[in-house]
């Protein structure tokens, strides 16, 4: 019987570790093992039933999906925030810098206007899409 | 044997009806199964579990330990009163469903 015990420990070797995983895994063995005597009371061999409990048993795949197995997959953290915070900074600088070079070296043209609206779109893009990531 | 995909969407309902005809544990249902069909459909066992484990999250089952079998605690299912409601309820579905597919395939062969 040590194999069927063997055999069901293999199936669930992906299933991460849980009182629920232990269980099933418990309940699962204990049915099979029935089986098992069931087969052999059938006349078959030990050997047989063992093997034919194991193929029976069929895909791992449903019991996973049920047990909410999934790939880990790359947690990704909401950046969202951080580059909205980020992107309005960088704009405050960048204007800043136009601000003074424009007030500093032709103070009779006022042209920074121009890149500053340029710039904008920066934290106007990280805004929104601050926005639509909270709302989710 | 049949192609068990159609069957697979009635699983829940077929597992429900035998538990409600009294409380079972896993191999007794999935002998059942063979027994009534005539062997001529076979549930694997992966599929039944998964099968209780999903039942058992819509609380339409519920599970105990009872007696000893061989060195271990059988674990048992029992219908609750949603699952004789969800039971019910499909049953009447499949009804529908039988009718509908029958004014397609009666008649020919």
């Amino acid at each position: 019987m040590k194999k069927i015990k063997n055999h069901v420990d293999d199936l669930f070797k992906n299933v991460p570790d849980s009182e629920q995983k232990e269980q099933i895994k418990q309940e699962i063995v204990e049915n099979l093992e029935e089986k098992v005597f069931d087969l052999m009371a059938q006349g078959k061999e030990e050997e047989d039933a063992i093997n034919k409990a194991i193929v029976d048993f069929g895909d791992i795949d449903e019991i996973e999906n049920e047990l909410g197995v999934k790939l880990p997959s790359p947690a990704k953290k909401n950046m969202s925030k951080i580059d909205l915070g980020f992107s309005i900074w960088g704009t405050v600088l960048i204007i800043a810098l136009f601000v003074f070079i424009n007030f500093y070296y032709t103070p009779h043209i006022i042209w920074f206007v121009y890149p500053t609206f340029a710039v904008l779109w920066w934290p106007l893009s990280m805004f929104y899409r601050w926005l639509r990531l909270r709302q989710k | 044997m049949i192609r068990s995909d159609i069957i697979r969407g009635h699983l829940d309902s077929i597992i429900l009806r035998l538990i409600l005809e009294k409380d079972q544990y896993g191999y007794e249902i999935s002998k059942q199964i063979s027994i009534r069909t005539d062997n001529r459909f076979q549930i694997k066992e992966a599929t039944l579990y998964a099968v209780f484990q999903r039942l058992e999250k819509k609380e339409l089952i519920e599970s105990y330990f009872g007696e000893i079998s061989h060195g271990g605690k059988r674990k048992y299912y029992r219908i609750t009163t949603l699952g004789k409601a969800y039971l019910k309820e499909t049953v009447k579905e499949w009804k529908e469903t039988k009718e509908i597919i029958d004014l397609f395939m009666e008649e020919l062969e």
